[in-house]
């Protein structure tokens, strides 16, 4: 039986803040990560999108690494399975793993968060744009082939924001 | 009975979302998510780190205008929730004025910052004073160049717009502006937000 995710939600009243599983965590909607996205995506000159991934997989290979560590979670399949879970539960979508190697890691996205929330907000994409979670991807690539951050390169494939059926992507090792 | 901050502050941080079996937080209105701070805060550095000199400000003004946007139609959203039907809107005496106290109060319980009105001039002037708030998580030691709470910016000059925009809901955006004048990440002992009428051009 697959591992379930554990949350651990906690508000301080000191500092109002809001922590999950330790972490200090906030609210926001699809016009603010529809906006950053489409910032970085316009910031050409200065690698936008290759700044949001990054920002991204940083966050998100700590997140994950604090967790697979607290919980001694060494199995592949458990590993997979919490941050399909993690994605799933923070809002960002349904994302699923189908390949999991050393040199190509596939996933894809039938529900997504930052496609859905473009798709209302700007229309059909002309290209993929969910950025955030290509940096996810790279993240939980990394982590479970034991290598550190910026292994992996991310590609999508497909893209919910460009009409399709569903998002695909590709991380592959550098 | 007027705005209670503290018993808002209680009771809407007690609300807790996660996605549904599609991975997706319909709420307010929106589409909501629940990232890590450092997340937010490590785009909006990169993103200022790596223009040049002469492009800071404009940057600065994109990552304001995406919290401008996300306030003013979240904002919305949220002055317009069951949520908030049940829990504020029997707190409020003076409309619009206890809708913006009602607001900053719920702008605390979701972790956004720990924010309140100091001062507020009706269709003028709003002042907010801001105690704790994650994009001052920038700095660890010593004192940011400048201030950098884009996204504070951008929604307290968005709740202005909505309680005292030249026009309703969602033709009232850009009547306000908001500058930063203090900042706990400038070693200030809380940040500053005031917000004025936007110049006419």
């Amino acid at each position: 039986m697959a591992v379930s995710f554990e949350v651990n939600y906690r508000f301080d009243p000191q500092t109002c803040r809001h922590y999950l599983n330790d972490f200090s965590t906030v609210l926001h909607c699809h016009h603010f990560i529809t906006l950053y996205t489409q910032l970085a995506d316009d910031a050409t000159h200065f690698e936008g999108e290759r700044m949001l991934k990054e920002a991204a997989e940083d966050t998100f290979y700590e997140v994950l690494q604090d967790y697979y560590q607290k919980h001694q979670l060494t199995q592949l399949s458990d590993q997979i399975s919490i941050a399909e879970q993690y994605w799933q539960m923070v809002g960002m979508g349904k994302l699923q793993f189908m390949e999991i190697g050393k040199y190509t890691v596939c996933a894809e996205m039938l529900h997504s968060h930052v496609d859905q929330g473009w798709l209302i907000k700007w229309g059909l994409a002309t290209k993929p744009i969910n950025f955030i979670t290509e940096g996810f991807i790279a993240a939980v690539a990394a982590l479970v082939n034991a290598r550190p951050p910026k292994s992996y390169g991310v590609k999508a494939l497909k893209a919910l924001a460009q009409g399709e059926n569903k998002s695909l992507f590709r991380a592959t090792l550098k | 009975m007027a705005i209670n901050r503290q018993i808002i502050i209680e009771q809407m941080s007690k609300i807790h979302v996660r996605g549904n079996h599609e991975g997706i937080i319909p709420a307010f209105n929106v589409f909501i998510q629940q990232l890590p701070t450092d997340f937010w805060n490590g785009f909006a550095r990169r993103i200022i780190n790596n223009v040049s000199e002469d492009l800071i400000e404009v940057a600065e003004a994109l990552l304001v205008n995406a919290a401008h946007e996300c306030g003013y139609h979240t904002g919305y959203g949220i002055i317009n929730s069951p949520e908030w039907k049940t829990i504020i809107t029997p707190m409020i005496e003076q409309v619009p004025r206890d809708t913006l106290y009602g607001a900053f109060a719920l702008v605390t319980a979701w972790g956004w910052a720990n924010t309140e009105i100091v001062e507020l001039v009706p269709q003028e002037k709003m002042v907010i004073h801001a105690y704790n708030y994650y994009e001052s998580d920038v700095i660890r030691y010593g004192k940011a160049q400048g201030p950098c709470a884009y996204m504070i910016q951008g929604i307290c000059a968005a709740f202005m717009d909505l309680v005292y925009g030249s026009q309703p809901y969602p033709n009232g955006m850009g009547t306000f502006v908001c500058q930063q004048t203090k900042g706990i990440e400038i070693g200030d002992e809380y940040g500053e937000f005031v917000v004025t009428r936007a110049l006419k051009i």
